[in-house]
């Protein structure tokens, strides 16, 4: 047993090694070149994400675009079976729709919603309220309790006997309707889903925008004010251009974490016919079922939509996403 | 959080920024003379409905992790009794070891550590490298470089899993850490990089320079003057780093498949997938849950600052 930890530490020393070696040696070979002392000295700084980024990005990338092109299971080498694999995604497999569309749904939910909210708290929490750390810790505690932690939790509160069909329980008998059972309830698996990921987003969103809201000048309040300018109008034309840019973050970061959900679906499963996260399905295909080429493919759909998505929102930000000149410029 | 040195760096820094996140920045700015302060009966009432809502928040994010903490007492009988029992009666803390030693999780939790340290000590390092390098030094290709880096944080890490596992296969490093761990050297974190660059861009170039002309070298100045100037921004990340790493399931989940090499995250989902559909014993569960959670939660409470830095630099200066 102990060669399992002896085995890797000597791999992590290796390549460790390996890496430092390679810094020194660009910066040996380009000095030698006639690169100047400050661009060699750059260049082999960077040495290390460069590596990875050939080594465990790039290569990778086209390696997955190349395999959506074949029928593989790992065993037998790749064959080539041209676009059969998209066509069969968009035309045979129904699986991948009820999954895209449950993906997709839970995100466009699920987002906006946690970004409403968050917008909320944090300028609940901008009104100089006493205890402002003390509210702060309170509201982002959620975000750092492990997601597997949180996947059990919610999946133990929201089971037929569960936290919140107890609190529920005078409703759902004055309706006369039964204990659901969320996670397991076709109609029900995807709000539980939102609902658990707005309780574990929330706060992280919160004081993001928190630090946001503290970094508008005060002046620029003073002016509006002596402009006329009630308490709505001030948010709308001040803090919310303001904070444009920092609301833009979060919506992007949001939207890529969102549509990427995978650790949560596997400690909660949902039922098959309901649909998961896309994460999940890919993942299912290549390792459950041996279909790397097949789930290669899916994933490159799934880098597209990411970018649509970024895309969209990038489109849409010259309308509504207000920078600062001078602030663009060291960011 | 008094024992840090000030943060590095011209007022409108990143560094400088972040302070005003700190906890007493509130009460810095609200002088004797606020314009804010409530005076009117209708300005009581605003202060009254804001404190009410936060309470309201606050309890929606409390009564889960109370939950947690209550069920994972609790006796089998007291589990689904209804009304709910808020305080566990009897009260079992035997949960604990009952729900520890009936998986190998001492042994789940030593791999945890291990892969958690070496993971972190390769990433921080590396990652300040690469931001050193991207804040402070003039090369071709430099900002072409930079904006590839933002945008591998776009591809999805599912996309990449199949190659990279066909890697791991081809050197014969599935089922052993090495996966969780070595790859860490290759400064796999872009946020890092990107969140060490704001911190290195805020400090003045002179106190390099004056080394420099004193003779030291380029690893003498990022090791002796840089790394402790940018201390701060290097506890935020470790923070994250040991975060994301502790909790790290998709990698372990992919790589190993001998029982007595998972980390926690995987026995606790292994655990759970265990549990008996007709009587689950959410009690055992939840005591897991807590324990895995333990370590980050008092982590957060020792170290929140370096948290919140973490997560707010990229949305207010990006």
């Amino acid at each position: 047993m102990l060669s399992w930890y002896t085995l890797t530490l000597t791999d992590f020393v290796g390549v460790g090694v390996f890496v430092g070696v390679v810094m020194v040696a660009t910066h040996w070979v380009l000095r030698r070149f006639g690169v100047g002392r400050e661009a060699a000295a750059g260049y082999s700084l960077i040495v290390p994400w460069i590596l990875g980024l050939v080594i465990w990005n790039a290569g990778p990338f086209l390696a997955a675009l190349y395999l959506s092109f074949t029928e593989y299971n790992i065993l037998q080498p790749p064959r080539w079976i041209g676009l059969d694999n998209y066509v069969r995604m968009f035309t045979e497999d129904r699986q991948f729709w009820t999954v895209l569309r449950f993906t997709l749904l839970y995100s466009v939910i699920n987002v906006p919603l946690g970004l409403l909210g968050a917008l909320l708290t944090a300028t609940l929490l901008n009104q100089n309220v006493k205890g402002l750390g003390g509210w702060r810790t309170l509201y982002y505690l959620p975000a750092v309790l492990p997601a597997a932690a949180t996947a059990l939790l919610w999946r133990w509160m929201f089971t037929e006997n569960g936290l919140i069909n107890s609190i529920l329980s005078p409703f759902l008998n004055l309706f006369g309707i039964a204990r659901p059972a969320w996670f397991t309830d076709i109609d029900l698996v995807l709000p539980a889903f939102i609902i658990m990921a707005l309780w574990g987003v929330f706060g992280a969103n919160t004081v993001i925008l928190l630090a946001g809201l503290k970094n508008i000048p005060r002046d620029l309040y003073d002016a509006a004010k002596v402009d006329g300018a009630g308490t709505i109008r001030r948010y709308v034309n001040v803090t919310i251009p303001m904070l444009s840019p920092t609301l833009f973050y979060v919506l992007i970061l949001g939207i890529i974490g969102s549509l990427q959900t995978f650790a949560v679906a596997f400690f909660i499963e949902s039922p098959r016919r309901a649909g998961t996260f896309m994460n999940v399905y890919i993942y299912q295909e290549a390792f459950d079922r041996g279909r790397m080429g097949y789930a290669s493919a899916l994933g490159w759909i799934m880098l597209l939509i990411i970018l649509l998505f970024t895309l969209l929102v990038f489109r849409s930000s010259a309308a509504w996403v207000h920078y600062e000149g001078e602030k663009n410029q060291n960011g | 959080m008094a024992s840090l040195p000030a943060a590095p760096g011209t007022p409108g820094g990143a560094p400088a920024d972040l302070a005003t996140v700190g906890p007493q920045a509130g009460q810095r700015r609200r002088g004797g003379n606020d314009p804010d302060r409530p005076r009117t009966p209708l300005d009581w009432v605003g202060r009254v409905v804001v404190y009410l809502l936060l309470a309201i928040g606050g309890a929606i994010i409390l009564i889960p992790f109370f939950w947690m903490l209550s069920t994972s007492l609790k006796s089998d009988a007291s589990l689904i009794a209804y009304p709910p029992q808020w305080i566990p009666n009897p009260v079992v803390p035997g949960n604990y070891p009952e729900a520890w030693t009936s998986l190998p999780f001492d042994r789940w939790l030593l791999n945890t550590v291990f892969t958690t340290v070496l993971a972190m000590i390769a990433e921080i390092f590396t990652a300040a490298l690469v931001a050193y390098g991207f804040a402070r030094f003039r090369f071709p290709g430099r900002n072409v470089l930079f904006i590839i880096l933002l945008s591998t944080m776009m591809l999805p890490g599912i996309l990449t899993l199949i190659p990279k596992f066909l890697i791991w296969r081809e050197v014969g490093r599935i089922d052993t850490f090495s996966p969780l761990t070595v790859g860490a050297w290759f400064a796999w974190g872009p946020s890092y990089i990107f969140l060490l660059r704001q911190f290195f861009l805020t400090i003045p170039r002179e106190i390099e320079e004056a080394a420099i002309i004193d003779g030291a070298n380029v690893f003498q100045v990022f090791r002796e003057i840089m790394l402790p100037l940018v201390k701060p921004a290097l506890l935020a990340i470790a923070v994250l780093s040991f975060q994301g790493n502790w909790n790290n399931f998709e990698g372990a989940l992919i790589y190993l498949s001998t029982l007595e090499k998972y980390p926690m995250v995987l026995g606790l989902q292994f655990y759970g997938a265990t549990l008996s559909n007709t009587a689950p014993q959410w009690n055992l569960m939840m005591a897991m849950a807590t324990v895995m959670a333990l370590p980050i939660l008092v982590l957060f409470f020792l170290a929140q600052r370096y948290f919140i830095e973490g997560l707010t630099v990229g949305g207010v200066k990006g």
